[in-house]
């Protein structure tokens, strides 16, 4: 237990913020998820796990800044590759770092230009407890965004495999690059049960945060 | 002599346990979501000796039901537990039928 509470404060002072699922399910899974975040980004991916270390794959997010008439279009490939797990007696713990190229589209340039992203995560979870760190990062010439993300979870009750699980959530969000000034906080529910996880929530702001993944 | 007869026998039993054995229950660590469940299942099922799979997250247990007449040897097993992620603590081997494995560990649920 000692060892947990080093584990979740050393988690929280590694990375500067975080974020929800797995980039990497299991081996020889595929995911697929589509989020919706408060009205500055709407993203689509789907990812093939050939181990459990790693998975490749593409997806397309569109970003729309609140704070300027500004938004981009991304379509990119990624590789998520799995850097350390811990498999404790009761917990898992985690450092996930991911990066690819795509093309960008947006209102504030012409064409397209190659695009980059990278980003990294690190999350501790049993089955009452989860905390996760994400820093998520995408730019081309003309623009650059990064979204961190924190979210501390607490689950009602413990699930078991095959039956419904629940979680609370509060998550805290910080952008950069002109998407949304200062810190935005969000209660989510999360309820998963077998492949299928389904997240909704609102923000400070009164909007909608929602997620849906499927891992089959 | 009757030494070497009773060992002789108390390894034929030994083996003919081990070989009959219908279930093997694995105690693994790192098992805390559904997808850690789907994933070893899904691992677990593609071995050819495999006939059912029981993953409980409350007992950190991962059984596996044996087709008649087949095994699984302990280094495949942990092999296959590695491959999906986790990692493996213990292993038995039991003639429980793994519809008891699996009415024990749903009568264990708090």
């Amino acid at each position: 237990m000692r060892g947990s509470s080093r584990i979740v404060g050393a988690l929280a002072l590694a990375i500067p913020i975080c974020t929800p699922a797995k980039p990497i399910a299991f081996a020889d899974g595929t995911t697929v998820m589509a989020e919706y975040g408060a009205g500055t980004m709407k993203e689509i991916q789907i990812f093939y796990a050939p181990e459990y270390n790693y998975s490749v794959g593409g997806g397309h997010i569109e970003y729309d800044s609140v704070e300027t008439p500004a938004s981009q279009s991304i379509t990119y490939l990624r590789l998520n590759y799995l850097l350390h797990r811990w498999n404790l007696e009761s917990a898992q713990a985690n450092i996930f770092v991911w990066g690819g190229a795509g093309s960008a589209t947006g209102n504030a340039f012409r064409g397209a230009e190659f695009a980059g992203n990278a980003g990294a995560q690190a999350d501790y979870e049993t089955r009452r407890v989860y905390a996760s760190v994400q820093t998520d990062w995408e730019g081309a010439a003309d623009f650059s965004h990064r979204i961190d993300t924190l979210q501390l979870g607490i689950a009602p009750y413990e699930h078991d495999y095959n039956r419904l699980a629940a979680w609370f959530l509060v998550q805290a969000r910080d952008y950069t690059g002109g998407l949304y000034r200062g810190t935005e906080w969000a209660a989510l529910l999360r309820l998963f049960k077998g492949g299928a996880w389904v997240e909704a929530g609102v923000t400070n702001n009164g909007k909608l945060q929602a997620m849906a993944m499927f891992n089959f | 002599m009757k030494k070497l007869k009773f060992m002789a026998a108390a390894l034929a039993v030994l083996l003919v346990s081990s070989a009959s054995a219908a279930t093997i229950e694995m105690n693994v660590n790192g098992l805390v979501c559904a997808f850690c469940a789907q994933g070893i299942e899904k691992r677990l099922r593609k071995l050819p000796a495999t006939a059912d799979v029981v993953v409980s997250l409350e007992q950190r247990l991962v059984a596996v039901a044996l087709k008649d007449g087949q095994d699984i040897s302990d280094a495949d097993l942990r092999k296959a537990l590695t491959d999906a992620g986790y990692k493996v603590i213990g292993i038995e081997r039991s003639d429980e039928s793994i519809a008891a494995v699996r009415a024990r560990v749903k009568q264990d649920k708090p």
